[in-house]
C-alpha cells in the first residue's frame, strides 16, 4: 500500500486571550491510496483542527502548527507557504464541511462555485469550466444539472447543497478528501444518500477519504480504518472490524456503547460521564482518566504509551500493561467484545 | 418582482401624497398672514389680495386648487425674490446642491468601503482601531463645527484652498470634503460589521478550501457579501446629505437649494420653504424606493422569491 | 511516549474509578448577564474615560453659570469681543487674553477677565456655553424618556399583541418614518414658533421611531421562544410575560439604542439652532453660539472654538459610550 499522507508528532496550539489551548498534541496518522479513514471523537477532541491543518486552513493567528509534519507524497505541507498551500488546496487535497446550508456563497450561482477551481488549478476555459460544472453536477446526482448550474444555493435543498459542496471538492479529482462531518446537519434519510454517494464517488474516482465524525454509524458505513481522538491525541487506533469488535480503550467501550443498536436487549444508552478535558491547561496523565471508570492512580500523571495489539491496531492506555489489572469490556460493546 | 415595485410605487405615492397635505395644513396652520406688511395694509386691500390668491374660499375648495396646482408644478411664488415661481428657483438652485451632494455620497461612499473592508480584514488590530477612532470622529463631529475648522485652518490660515464659492474644482474641495466625512465615516463603520460578519462565514472557508488566492476569496467572496447591505444605508445617508449641505452651503456661500432653505427661513418666505421642504421629501422617498428595488436586484435571495414582506 | 518505567511502580495501578462529581464540575463562577455586560463595559478603556468626560461636561453646564459674577445675559458693549484670558494659564497663548499679539484687555481697559471671551454684546461666553451645554443635556435627556417611554411602548404593544393592532401601528411608522425627520421638524417648528418647546415636540414626535422598531423585532423574536412558552403554560399571565420576561431580555438592546439616540438628538437641536430653527438669543445654545460665531471666524475664531469643542465632545463621548454599551451587552457584535 502507498502512503499518500503521514502525519507525524503534529502538534498544534491556538493563543487565545492570552491562555495556550494545545488542541492537537502529538498526533500521528496515515492514509493510503484509495482507502478511507476515519477519525472519531467528540467535539473538542480535535479531530476537526487536524483536518483543517491539513489543508492549511486553521486561522493564524491563533492558531499555530507548534511541532510535527504532515508529509503529502513526501512533501511537509508545514513548511510550505499559503501561495503553495494554494495550489495543494482544492486541486491534490479537498474538504467538504459540516453545514451546506452556510457552506456555499449565496450570491453567487451554483456553476460559478464550482468553475472558480477548475479555472483555478486547471487553466480551463469559462465554457469548458462550466461544461465540467455540469458533468459534475450529474455525477454527484443532481437532476437537469445543465439548467441548475446557472441557479443560487437558495434554490437547492440541504441535501442537494451538500451534494454541490461534493461537487466543488472533487472538482479537480483530488487525491484526497477531507470529509468534516459530511452528514451531521442533514435528516437520516438524506445522510444514507450523501454516503452512498460518497462511496459511490470513491469507487469510480479512487479518492482518498478521510472522515472527520461523531458518529460511528457513519464509520461503519464508509471506512476501512479508524482513529479515535480524545483530548488531542489518538488513543486508538485499528481496523474497522478491530474497533468495532475488539476494542482495548475505555474510550472507544464508552463511544461504543453510547451508539444506539437496532437489535439490543438493553433499554438504555449508555452515556460517557464527564466533560472533555480543558486543553489550555490539559492533563499531564491520560486525558481520559478523569471521566474513566477504569482509572488508575498512575493514568492521572502518566500518558500510557501505545501497545501494539495487532499490525494495525494499537492503544494508548495504562489497563494494557501488564501490571494493571484485567478489566473485562461491558457486555453493552460490540457483538464479539472479550 | 413587477408586482412588488408597483406596490412600492404605489406607497410611494401614499407617503408623497401625505407630505403635501401636511405642508398645505401647515400653511392654513401658520400664525399670521401670508403678505407682507399686512399691517400696512387696509383691510379693503388685504381681502382683494385674498380673493386675488383665492384664500377667501372654503379650506375644501383651497385644498383641491393647491392638489392642482401642485401637480402642474405650481409651487407658488416667493416672497422675498419678487414673485419669482418658487419651482422656477428650486429648478435653478438644484444642479448645483445635487452636484455638492453627488460628489460627497460618491466620495465617502468609495472611500468608506474601502476603509471598511480595511478594518474588517485586519479587525482587532492597530489598523483596525485607528480606522475606527476616526470613523468615530467622523459621525460624532458636527457637520458645522467640522466644516468650520475645515474652512478655518485651509481656508484662512493656510490659504490652500478658497474660503467660499462655488466653481472651480478647487472650490469644491472644502465643501464636498466637510460633507463626505459623516458619509465615510457611517459607511466605514457599517461595512467594517458586515466584512467580519461574512469573513467568519463557513463559505469563506469553502473559497479557501478550493485554493483561491487570498485576494479572490476577499473581493469576490468577500466584499460581494458584505456589500449588498450598505445599499440600506442609502437612504439615512440622502437624509445626512440633506441636513449636511443645508449648512455647508450656508458655510461655504454655494448658491444651492439649502442655502436658499437657510435664508427662506430667516425671511418667512413659506412658498420657499414648502417648496423645499416637498422637495427634500420627494428625493428622500425616491431614494427609499430606489434602495428597495436595488436590493432585490443585487441580492439573489430577495430577487427570487419576490421581495421582502 | 516513553515512560522512564522506574517511576512507574505496582503501586500506581490501583484503581481510583472516576468521580462524576468532579468530572462534571463547570469550573469558572457563574457570572449573570448584567454582571458580565458590566465588567465587559468597566474594561473599556475608552467608554470608561469618555463617561468621565461627559460627567465633567454635565458638572461644568450644571455649575459653570455660577461659579463667577457675570449673568447669561448681562450686556455689556465695552466688554464686546474679547478673547479668552484666565490669569492662571495665562501662559497658554489661547488663554493670554491677547489676539494677534494684542493684549486686548489691556488696550481696552478691561480689568475683568472672560475665561472663554465675550461675544458681540460683551457677553461671558463662559457662561452661555455652558448654558448652552444645559439645554443639550435637556434635549439628551428628553431624548432618552421619548425613547424609553413612546418607543418601548409603542414596538412592544406592536410586537407582543401582533395581528391587527401590528398591523395598523406598522403601517403608521411606515408612514411616518417615509419623511424625512428634517421635515416633521420644520413644519412642526413653523407652526410653532422657534424654541426648546417647539424642538421637545419635535423630538417627541420623531425620535421614537426606531426605537419602537427594534423592540417590537425583539418582541417579536422573544414571544416565540421557548421559556415563553414555557412560562406561559404555567399559567403566566401577559403582564408577567411582558414585565418578567421580555422586557429584561431586550432592556441590553433599549439601553444601548438610547445611548446612540441621545447623540443625535444634541445634533439636532445644535443644527436647527445653527440655522435659525431652534433657540434663538437671548437664549443660549451651542448651535446658536457657533453660528453667531461663523459671522465673525475670521476676526475672533474663539468665540466658535469652546462651543464647537464642547458639542463636539459631548456628542463624541455619547458614541463612544453608546459603542461600549453595544459591546458589553452583545459580546458577539465586537469580535
Amino acid at each position: 500500500m502507498d502512503k499518500l499522507l503521514e502525519v507525524q508528532n503534529l502538534n498544534i496550539q491556538f493563543d487565545i486571550f492570552g491562555t495556550h489551548v494545545q488542541a492537537v498534541r502529538g498526533v500521528d496518522l496515515e492514509l493510503n491510496v484509495g482507502e478511507t479513514l476515519a477519525v472519531v471523537g467528540e467535539s473538542g477532541s480535535g479531530k476537526s483542527v487536524t483536518s483543517k491543518a491539513i489543508m492549511g486552513l486553521n486561522p493564524s493567528p491563533p492558531g499555530k502548527v507548534t511541532a510535527g509534519k504532515i508529509l503529502f507524497e513526501g512533501q511537509d505541507l508545514v513548511q510550505y507557504s499559503q501561495k503553495q498551500m494554494q495550489k495543494i488546496r482544492g486541486k491534490e487535497i479537498s474538504m467538504i464541511f459540516q453545514d451546506p446550508m452556510t457552506a456555499l456563497n449565496p450570491t453567487m450561482k451554483i456553476g460559478k462555485q464550482i468553475m472558480e477551481g477548475l479555472i483555478k488549478h486547471q487553466n480551463m476555459s469559462k465554457a469548458e469550466a462550466k461544461k465540467r460544472a455540469i458533468e459534475l453536477l450529474s455525477l454527484v446526482g443532481i437532476p437537469n444539472p445543465d439548467k441548475r448550474v446557472d441557479e443560487y444555493p437558495h434554490q437547492f435543498s440541504g441535501g442537494m447543497r451538500q451534494r454541490v459542496v461534493i461537487a466543488i471538492a472533487l472538482a479537480c479529482n483530488p487525491k484526497i478528501l477531507i470529509a468534516d462531518e459530511p452528514t451531521t446537519a442533514l435528516d437520516v434519510t438524506i445522510q444514507a444518500q450523501i454516503l452512498d454517494l460518497m462511496r459511490d464517488i470513491q469507487k469510480k474516482t479512487g479518492t482518498a477519504i478521510i472522515l472527520i465524525t461523531h458518529d460511528l454509524g457513519v464509520v461503519a458505513n464508509l471506512a476501512q480504518r479508524v482513529a479515535v481522538m480524545y483530548g488531542g491525541k489518538i488513543i486508538e487506533t485499528g481496523t474497522i472490524d478491530e474497533i468495532f469488535y475488539q476494542p482495548k480503550h475505555p474510550y472507544t467501550w464508552g463511544l461504543l456503547s453510547s451508539m444506539p443498536k437496532l437489535h439490543a436487549k438493553i433499554d438504555k444508552l449508555l452515556a460517557i460521564p464527564g466533560t472533555p478535558p480543558d486543553l489550555s491547561d490539559p492533563p499531564k496523565g491520560c486525558p481520559f482518566a478523569p471521566r474513566c471508570p477504569y482509572a488508575m492512580k498512575v493514568c492521572l500523571d502518566h500518558m500510557p504509551s501505545y501497545t501494539h495489539i495487532s499490525e494495525t491496531q494499537k492503544t494508548a492506555c495504562w489497563l494494557l500493561d501488564e501490571r494493571a489489572p484485567k478489566v473485562d469490556p461491558p457486555k453493552t460493546v460490540g457483538v464479539g467484545g472479550k | 418582482m413587477g408586482r412588488y415595485i408597483l406596490k412600492r410605487i404605489w406607497y410611494m405615492i401614499i407617503t408623497f401624497y401625505v407630505v403635501i397635505t401636511l405642508t398645505f395644513l401647515s400653511m392654513k396652520l401658520l400664525p399670521g398672514t401670508p403678505f407682507q406688511n399686512a399691517n400696512r395694509l387696509t383691510p379693503l386691500q388685504l381681502n382683494t389680495l385674498k380673493h386675488y390668491y383665492g384664500l377667501d374660499q372654503p379650506i375644501a375648495v383651497q385644498y383641491v386648487k393647491y392638489l392642482w396646482n401642485f401637480i402642474h408644478g405650481d409651487l407658488g411664488t416667493s416672497f422675498q425674490f419678487g414673485n419669482t415661481p418658487v419651482i422656477q428657483m428650486l429648478v435653478a438652485q438644484f444642479p448645483v446642491s445635487m452636484d455638492l451632494g453627488t460628489e460627497a455620497m460618491i466620495i465617502g461612499t468609495v472611500l468608506g468601503i474601502l476603509l471598511g473592508i480595511f478594518a474588517g480584514l485586519y479587525r482587532g488590530s492597530f489598523r483596525d482601531w485607528g480606522t475606527m477612532i476616526f470613523a468615530t470622529l467622523g459621525i460624532s463631529i458636527p457637520s458645522f463645527v467640522f466644516a468650520g475648522a475645515l474652512q478655518y485652518c485651509l481656508g484662512v490660515l493656510v490659504q490652500l484652498f478658497p474660503v467660499a464659492g462655488w466653481g472651480t474644482p478647487s472650490t469644491h474641495v472644502l465643501p464636498v470634503t466637510s460633507l463626505a466625512v459623516g458619509i465615510l465615516a457611517e459607511v466605514a463603520i457599517f461595512m467594517r460589521t458586515e466584512m467580519v460578519e461574512v469573513i467568519n462565514q463557513d463559505y469563506i472557508v469553502t473559497a479557501q478550501a478550493k485554493g483561491l488566492s487570498r485576494g479572490a476569496v476577499v473581493f469576490k467572496h468577500a466584499v460581494r457579501n458584505a456589500m449588498i447591505p450598505v445599499v440600506t444605508i442609502l437612504g439615512p445617508m440622502t437624509a445626512a446629505i440633506i441636513t449636511g449641505s443645508i449648512v455647508i452651503e450656508g458655510i461655504f456661500g454655494i448658491p444651492g437649494i439649502g442655502k436658499q432653505f437657510v435664508s427662506s427661513i430667516t425671511t418667512n418666505d413659506y412658498p420657499m420653504i414648502m417648496g423645499t421642504t416637498e422637495l427634500y421629501s420627494g428625493l428622500f422617498i425616491i431614494t427609499i424606493l430606489i434602495v428597495d428595488i436595488l436590493y432585490g436586484v443585487i441580492d439573489p435571495r430577495i430577487r427570487v422569491s419576490g421581495g421582502r414582506s | 511516549m516513553a515512560n522512564d518505567n522506574d517511576t512507574i511502580t505496582q503501586g500506581l495501578f490501583e484503581p481510583v474509578g472516576a468521580d462524576t462529581q468532579v468530572s462534571e464540575h463547570i469550573s469558572g463562577k457563574v457570572v449573570s448577564a448584567w454582571r458580565d455586560a458590566f465588567r465587559r463595559f468597566v474594561t473599556n478603556k475608552g467608554a470608561v474615560i469618555s463617561m468621565i468626560i461627559l460627567a465633567l461636561i454635565i458638572i461644568l453646564a450644571l455649575l459653570g453659570p455660577h461659579i463667577n459674577k457675570y449673568g447669561t445675559n448681562d450686556q455689556n458693549l465695552l466688554w464686546s469681543d474679547l478673547p479668552p484670558k484666565i490669569s492662571a494659564l495665562s501662559w497658554m497663548p489661547m488663554f493670554s487674553g491677547k489676539e494677534n499679539g494684542v493684549d486686548v484687555y489691556k488696550d481696552r481697559g478691561v480689568k475683568q477677565e472672560f475665561w472663554f471671551g465675550t461675544d458681540q454684546l460683551g457677553r461671558d461666553l463662559w457662561n452661555r456655553t455652558w448654558a448652552g451645554t444645559q439645554i443639550s443635556l435637556l434635549i439628551a435627556l428628553i431624548a432618552a424618556l421619548v425613547d424609553f417611554l413612546i418607543g418601548v411602548a409603542y414596538g412592544g404593544i406592536s410586537g407582543y399583541f401582533g395581528g391587527t393592532v401590528d398591523n395598523i401601528l406598522q403601517r403608521i411608522i411606515e408612514v411616518i418614518s417615509g419623511i424625512p425627520n428634517l421635515v416633521w421638524i420644520i413644519l412642526l417648528i413653523l407652526i410653532m414658533q422657534p424654541g426648546l418647546l417647539a424642538i421637545t415636540i419635535a423630538i417627541l414626535a420623531t425620535n421614537w421611531i426606531a426605537m419602537a422598531r427594534i423592540v417590537r423585532g425583539e418582541m417579536l423574536k422573544l414571544k416565540n421562544q421557548e421559556f415563553v412558552l414555557a412560562s406561559r403554560t404555567l399559567g403566566a399571565g401577559d403582564g408577567r410575560i411582558i414585565f418578567r420576561h421580555l422586557i429584561p431580555n431586550s432592556l441590553g438592546m433599549i439601553i444601548v439604542n438610547t445611548m446612540f439616540s441621545i447623540p443625535a438628538a444634541i445634533f439636532f437641536e445644535a443644527f436647527l439652532s445653527f440655522i435659525g430653527l431652534g433657540i434663538r438669543d437671548p437664549q443660549a445654545s451651542l448651535g446658536s453660539l457657533i453660528n453667531t460665531g461663523f459671522t465673525i471666524l475670521q476676526i475672533h475664531p474663539s468665540q466658535t472654538i469652546f462651543p464647537g469643542i464642547v458639542i463636539s465632545l459631548l456628542l463624541i463621548c455619547f458614541n463612544i459610550v453608546g459603542n461600549g454599551l453595544r459591546d458589553a451587552f452583545d459580546p458577539k457584535l465586537r469580535r
